[in-house]
């Protein structure tokens, strides 16, 4: 049985005209060591994942699975700019620091992790790949602790930011930093499962099946309109369905990890899913 | 179901546009990386590289919408895949560069054009290239795209066949894709990574060559009409020592290759050859050696493959499977150009010509920055 044992959640709306706020403080008091030469994407992953572990040893080959929509964007601006407008190579740690992996590399490093390190991405469904992976390798026994966490970073002037996402220009944006640690043979903590279903109608009734009161349901952004529609009809006071909620890329992983990381909630519920592929419940019970 | 079957490949590198003509050209060996030229920097600057004999410009990035799709769609094909096999397949990518070249591209155009609505870095997200194949083969199983740095690709393979392992999927789809742009030859270049020749494990190595490779493979959890080959199973862990330095102690090297062989279930003394990451950069190549030497008492033949398609960096893994499986069939391990001397600090030599390849268990070792390292474990059937 697989647990979620520990869960921090970090969201930050963003106001336009001020500066992005400074994550020094809160990453100082999550890190083992200071480090160099790293960039705002790195820092919103040692935030979280050091908030997670909140001071506990974790396994040495505990694995970790990070993911983005956006990934480093920060030192991607910074290298396109001196490539494009300084016609200049880029700064060898901007440069490093735009592989997605390199907060990786300091999340393992500051957690004393030397299991395997991944950074994968689905878009808009970051989290579903990341349960996906992380399920997989604790039922084969690979691993038997596994954390896991979406990054989402911003960068200024905040009105470049929504251009590059296709955001309409009244839109609060936000960076987030989500994050969840699952264990194989954990005894306490919501216990996680995942059921499949080929048609979204089985996937209606196993979860009218499985509600209870008090339950939250979470769907991913890009779900298709139709099992959407059907979905809220049925749960429409369950689903978070804010038009103006700020956006970062990964808001399926930002409403798990509010939903857990809030005290009264009963059991949390998130659906994936596309036409030929199938459709994904994942249950976070209470 | 102890493995995935390698059902299906594709290819597109320095060697060519198909899987078997960039075998063929490999086993010859003939293949020498080209000058090119930085053209975006204020600074003349020409660097060697290993380019597709495509005949395009070569920081075009929509040569992806040419070469990704013939590549999936020869490794689909060879696996004889049914529609619905196909509608079903998952996919599994793995890339350094992803969508960048179109960014610095349109970026570039913008800035030239003097335009006030100029944004660095405008196409963003990871899922450009995953939604490129996924419109061309038609496969809706869902993807997952690695960004490990050089290990992409093969810890891709590692999470196809995992998911097979498990019984997800009957088939897979994974992709390594890495084309020429700007922003990594100039970062490279920037790191002061880049040597004019790939001499793997030489006395005289000075850095990398890099290359571009699409490359393609199709896992599947039943042999088709060819089940030669097959990924055992594999490993995968990381280095704290360095973010862009590999360590030079070899330990998380050695750590990783015994972690492949227990996942495996195998002794080193029955492993019937490597295929070695050997980057050529001196630290590369020294931790290498370092950890492979601890690992095994006797050092079975190894080969380095970046020589003939140059360094294809997170497209790396996929990309030399395809060859090395190539050659495997073939019942041949290739030769590693460009080793002359050995250098007496390594305790190892490649292979400095093609030598029989017997029937049993083969590594593929891949090492990246932030410290990812992953060992993939093939198996060669007898005939």
């Amino acid at each position: 049985m697989i647990r979620v044992t520990a869960v921090s959640h970090y969201f930050a709306p963003l106001s336009d005209g001020e500066p992005l706020p400074s994550l020094d403080a809160a990453v100082r008091e999550v890190c083992v060591e200071p480090y160099r030469r790293i960039d705002r994407f790195v820092q919103l992953a040692l935030l979280g994942s050091g908030r997670c572990a909140a001071g506990r040893a974790l396994a040495t080959d505990c694995g970790l699975y990070m993911g983005s929509g956006l990934g480093p964007m920060g030192s991607n601006v910074l290298t396109q700019e001196q490539l494009g407008r300084d016609r200049e190579a880029p700064m060898p740690f901007n440069f490093i620091n735009t592989l997605g992996s390199s907060a990786g590399f300091y999340v393992g490093k500051n957690l004393k992790l030397s299991g395997q390190n991944f950074f994968v991405s689905r878009r808009g469904a970051n989290l579903t790949a990341l349960l996906n992976m992380a399920m997989a390798d604790l039922e084969l026994g690979v691993v038997k602790q596994a954390l896991l966490g979406v990054v989402e970073e911003a960068t200024q002037p905040l009105e470049d930011h929504r251009l590059r996402q296709h955001l309409p220009a009244d839109r609060t944006v936000a960076e987030g930093s989500h994050w969840l640690l699952l264990e194989k043979d954990a005894t306490t903590g919501r216990t996680l499962g995942e059921q499949r279903f080929a048609e979204p109608e089985a996937l209606d009734a196993a979860l009218k099946r499985a509600w209870r009161p008090g339950d939250r349901l979470v769907d991913v952004p890009r779900m298709e309109e139709k099992v959407r529609g059907a979905l809220r009809k049925d749960f429409a006071s369950a689903i978070p369905d804010d038009p103006r909620e700020p956006f970062h890329d990964s808001l399926d992983a930002a409403h798990v990890t509010a939903a857990l990381a809030a005290d009264a909630v009963g059991s949390v519920f998130m659906v994936e899913g596309e036409p030929g592929r199938g459709y994904g419940l994942f249950h976070f019970r209470a | 179901m102890s493995g995935a079957y390698l059902r299906g490949v594709g290819l597109a590198c320095a060697l060519g546009v198909d899987a078997e003509s960039c075998v063929d050209a490999m086993m010859r060996g003939q293949v020498r990386p080209e000058r090119v030229t930085l053209d975006g920097l204020a600074e003349p600057t020409q660097v060697a590289y290993y380019r597709i004999p495509d005949g395009t410009a070569l920081f075009d990035p929509k040569r992806f919408e040419r070469h990704l799709p013939a590549v999936t769609e020869a490794a689909v094909r060879q696996a004889g895949l049914t529609a619905a096999e196909i509608r079903a397949l998952p996919l599994f990518l793995g890339s350094s560069c992803f969508s960048v070249g179109l960014s610095e591209q349109e970026y570039g155009a913008a800035l030239a054009a003097g335009s006030s609505a100029t944004v660095p870095m405008p196409c963003v997200g990871y899922d450009y290239l995953a939604a490129l194949v996924e419109r061309s083969v038609g496969c809706r199983g869902g993807s997952f795209t690695y960004n490990t740095a050089c290990t992409s690709s093969a810890n891709a393979v590692l999470g196809a066949l995992r998911a097979l392992q498990l019984g997800r999927c009957r088939h897979a789809l994974v992709v390594g894709a890495e084309l020429a742009n700007l922003t990594t030859l100039a970062g490279f270049f920037g790191l002061q990574l880049l040597a004019p020749e790939l001499r793997p494990f030489d006395a005289k190595r000075s850095g990398i060559v890099l290359g571009e490779g699409v490359g393609a493979v199709l896992l599947s959890a039943e042999p088709g009409r060819d089940d030669r080959l097959c990924i055992r199973g594999g490993a995968s862990n990381c280095d704290g020592y360095s973010v862009a330095t590999a360590n030079p102690d070899g330990e998380s090297v050695t750590a990783v290759l015994r972690q492949a062989l227990a996942a495996v279930r195998l002794r080193p003394e029955e492993v019937r050859g490597i295929r070695a990451h050997g980057t050529a950069s001196p630290t590369g190549d020294t931790a290498e050696a370092a950890g492979v030497a601890r690992a095994f008492e006797h050092l079975p033949p190894l080969t380095v493959l970046k020589p003939h398609i140059g360094h294809t960096l997170g497209a790396c893994g996929v990309n030399e499977l395809v060859l090395y499986s190539g050659a495997l069939k073939r019942g041949q391990l290739p030769a590693t150009p460009g080793f002359e001397v050995p250098d007496p600090d390594l305790k190892l030599q490649p292979l400095t010509r093609a030598t029989p390849a017997l029937p049993g268990v083969y590594l593929l070792n891949h090492f990246g920055f932030g410290g990812s390292n992953t060992v993939l474990a093939l198996e060669k059937h007898a005939s």
